[in-house]
């Protein structure tokens, strides 16, 4: 490999017959696709057969670090983690950061592809070039923090270890993969996919080096992304409340799901926010590796009967298992959050699957018997931690929720299917669309369904109005900045899932380059000139963005998705909000997702790319693999 | 004796300091080739481990070659001419702050250069002359039991 920053190798992990191979990460594949979620997208493509059982031998699992993974660009710890996903059956992608990624780095390696599945439970131990396939006997079976104590234990105080839980190895759908003990990469089900593989576990050391392109410049220009990243003036707060004082600012936007997305309002907000966390429940901030911001948190519930301590929570589990399940008790909250980590699961799944299932219970709907005797009213917070324990280890009515809530209401029917917040059959994430127009759009095109981290389309939340300015120019304001109008929003939600697959693909952090607003393309430009060596532009990197969402797109047209399934349930785009600074506003979706089609290159009418667009982008191979499928079209002459 | 020194309730754990370490000496990113590390453990304690330059050190007693010498400064350095690689220094460590990098043969240690110092975006490595820090401490301490006398006064 010319280029530095990378690792430079690729690990193949074949389980079905314990083959390890190390074969160089090709420059051709760098040079187009970065690494991380860009080179996830590629290889995946030509590995995964349309078709195919996720949770068969034949799904593939791919982990992958970026180039500037375990560097010192601000919150370069990031590794990207894709396979078919179980819960939604197309695409499924998911992130984490931690301390586990550079390790994988620092051991030689940009990247581990798992094929097959091993005949009994094994875990991956990689020591340098030290790789071995070992039973898992004893740790199959354990929890997270289990698990990782006794990998540490055997291998070493210093080894980094990422790991499934219970809810992987049972197989939930929407189970996460969980590393250094509280990091997840929580959605679409990829800790399921590890667990029908087998696959325990995978635990690292690594002592090699990483190089940088240009020694001489690196450390200023490292001192500079660092002033520039301290300087901002969300850092004080970032450093105090980490995510959680989202909590207050949703709410005061009327953007904070409740109720299983009912309303955008929740009445008694102010438990369960930042503030209440800060004052009596933080007991530290902490940073994953090479991260300035320390928005993760590290938190102690001292009393019966919640007591724990751990890291986390993040807004997303304050709000999926808070306000959306209507509980308000924060020692619940944090309880079933240490729950959610230690039994690897995916707190927004688990939160969306609970509450959809609160919801027809309190409509008569689902009855008291079918809930194994649980009084599964909105606000229970008693039989939500019991259902987090029971959905883990498919027990009860927990092997039914276990499914998630799209297929446990088809499997239901009698009308509950209405009272699913999901896209694709993934949970709808901590946003209400209805005060934010943009996210309704991006939760609706994103590649892994309902997610709001694909596009991130956060610059209209709370008034980046300059650099909405700076990145997108001066003249689709003041609408684009507008968080409940419509317009420009196709536009913005392209841009920002372009800029967003190139952020995963070099392995950053979307803290720090979406929200707060501070790193944008020329930064990641210097970055891969100076550590890699890389000669790129803005408009070259604009492109493999560009080229990375397409190729997602293929993969899930191939599985069959078409503009018909880039939608939102009923309630966000009929009904109105009826309560809160967004009152009587849907989302315009139809509207917007025009926009985004024609921003894209896309066919208006089916929502797939052209023959052309893909052409343009580099894809040919992909282009003409649709078109023998007769999946696109060529446009006519 | 001068030292580096960070507040484990304060040091939140992003190893910046360690990659500057390893890129000031040895132009590379690798936190096994730093001169100091830092050591998370349950709960929520990140400890950064560097050599104290202890008054009567260990190190410098087990070296067979003299190559473990001290400068004017009380700072321990290595010298890698009189150095052959023993590692009974490494042995003699009480707080493992000096080991042999990846491919190397003579030892490293913290020499309290400050690089990491400066580089710590949390503001909580500092460059500790043992007297005075021995005082920081107990200031800190009084601070917090006021804090907590505080809190009991409110809430009784």
């Amino acid at each position: 490999m010319r280029y530095k920053g990378y690792a430079g190798r690729i690990l193949w992990i074949d389980l079905t017959h314990e083959k390890v191979r190390v074969e160089d990460f090709p420059e051709k594949l760098a040079e187009r696709y970065l690494g991380g979620s860009g080179i996830c997208a590629r290889i995946l493509y030509d590995l995964i057969k349309p078709g195919i059982d996720p949770l068969s031998p034949e799904n593939v699992l791919m982990f992958a670090t970026g180039p500037l993974t375990g560097t010192l660009f601000p919150q370069a710890c990031r590794y990207t983690v894709a396979a078919k996903s179980p819960l939604t059956g197309i695409w499924g992608e998911s992130h984490a950061a931690g301390h586990w990624a550079p390790e994988l780095k620092f051991a030689g390696y940009d990247a581990i592809i798992f094929l097959g599945r091993a005949s009994k439970p094994v875990y991956l131990w990689i020591d340098d070039d030290e790789v071995e396939i070992k039973d898992a006997g004893e740790i199959w079976g354990r929890t997270v923090l289990e698990t990782d104590d006794i990998l540490r234990e055997e291998h070493g105080e210093d080894v980094k270890v990422a790991c499934i839980g219970p809810a992987g190895e049972n197989l939930v759908r929407y189970a996460a993969i969980m590393n250094d003990r509280y990091r997840a990469a929580a959605r679409s089900g990829m800790g399921a996919v590890m667990g029908s593989k087998n696959l325990k576990a995978i635990a690292v050391r690594g002592s090699r080096d990483i190089e940088v392109a240009d020694p001489e410049a690196y450390m200023d220009h490292v001192r500079r992304w660092h002033r520039k990243m301290l300087s901002h003036p969300f850092m004080p707060d970032r450093a105090k409340y980490g995510t959680t004082n989202l909590i207050e600012l949703m709410q005061k936007i009327g953007r904070l799901p409740t109720y299983n997305l009912r309303q955008g309002v929740f009445d008694e907000y102010y438990k369960i926010g930042g503030e209440t966390i800060y004052r009596k429940y933080l007991v530290k901030p902490v940073a994953d590796f090479a991260c300035l911001q320390r928005c993760g948190r590290y938190t102690a519930v001292y009393n019966e009967p919640y007591r724990c301590m751990g890291g986390g929570p993040e807004y997303e589990t304050l709000c999926s298992l808070g306000s959306r399940c209507g509980v308000s008790n924060i020692e619940a909250i944090l309880y079933g959050n240490w729950l959610c980590n230690n039994l690897g699961l995916d707190s927004v799944s688990a939160g969306g699957t609970i509450s959809w299932a609160m919801e027809c219970y309190e409509l008569g709907l689902i009855s008291r018997d079918e809930l194994d005797g649980l009084d599964l009213r909105f606000g229970n917070e008693e039989a939500m931690i019991e259902l987090l324990i029971k959905i883990a280890y498919r027990r009860g009515v927990g092997d039914l929720l276990a499914e998630g809530s799209w297929r446990a209401a088809k499997k239901i029917g009698r009308g509950t299917e209405r009272y699913v917040m999901h896209v694709k059959g993934q949970e709808i994430a901590s946003q209400e669309p209805r005060a934010q127009k943009s996210m309704g759009l991006a939760i609706a095109t994103a590649a892994r369904g309902a997610d709001h981290l694909y596009g991130f389309p956060v610059l209209d939340e709370v008034g980046f109005e300059k650099e909405i300015r700076e990145r997108f120019g001066e003249e689709y304001l003041p609408e684009i900045a507008d968080r409940l109008n419509p317009k420009y929003k196709g536009f913005m939600v392209k841009e920002c899932e372009d800029y967003m697959a190139v952020v995963e693909a070099v392995g950053v952090c979307k803290y720090g380059t979406q929200i707060p607003p501070v790193f944008y393309y020329q930064d990641m430009v210097d970055a891969l000139r100076v550590t890699c060596g890389m000669d790129v532009d803005v408009r070259k990197l604009k492109m493999i963005g560009e080229r990375i969402v397409n190729l997602n797109r293929a993969f899930n047209i191939r599985e069959g998705i078409s503009r018909k399934d880039d939608t939102l349930p009923e309630r966000l785009t009929k009904v109105p909000a009826p309560l809160g600074p967004a009152k009587g506003h849907v989302v315009e979706l139809d509207q917007m997702l025009d926009e985004y089609y024609r921003c894209r290159g896309w066919d208006l009418e089916t929502g797939k790319p052209t023959y052309e667009k893909l052409l343009s982008l580099g894809l040919e191979d992909v282009a003409e693999d649709l078109l023998r499928k007769g999946l696109i079209r060529k446009a006519e002459s | 004796m001068p030292y580096i020194y960070a507040d484990p309730s304060r040091c939140t754990g992003c190893e910046i300091c360690v990659l500057t370490c390893s890129f000031t000496y040895f132009k590379v990113l690798n936190p096994k080739k730093a001169r100091l590390r830092v050591v998370r453990m349950e709960p929520a304690i990140d400890l950064v481990i560097a050599c104290r330059n202890c008054e009567r050190a260990p190190c410098m007693e087990a070296c067979p070659n003299e190559a473990i010498k001290r400068t004017s400064k009380g700072i321990i350095v290595v010298d890698e001419g009189r150095c052959d690689g023993c590692g009974r220094c490494v042995e003699a460590c009480p707080l493992d702050a000096i080991h042999i990098p990846p491919n190397g043969r003579a030892p490293i240690k913290c020499v309290a250069c400050g690089a990491c110092v400066q580089a710590c975006p949390v503001g909580c490595l500092k460059m500790a002359y043992s007297f005075e820090e021995a005082f920081e401490k107990r200031r800190n301490y009084a601070e917090r039991l006021k804090e907590i006398i505080l809190s009991l006064r409110n809430s009784g």
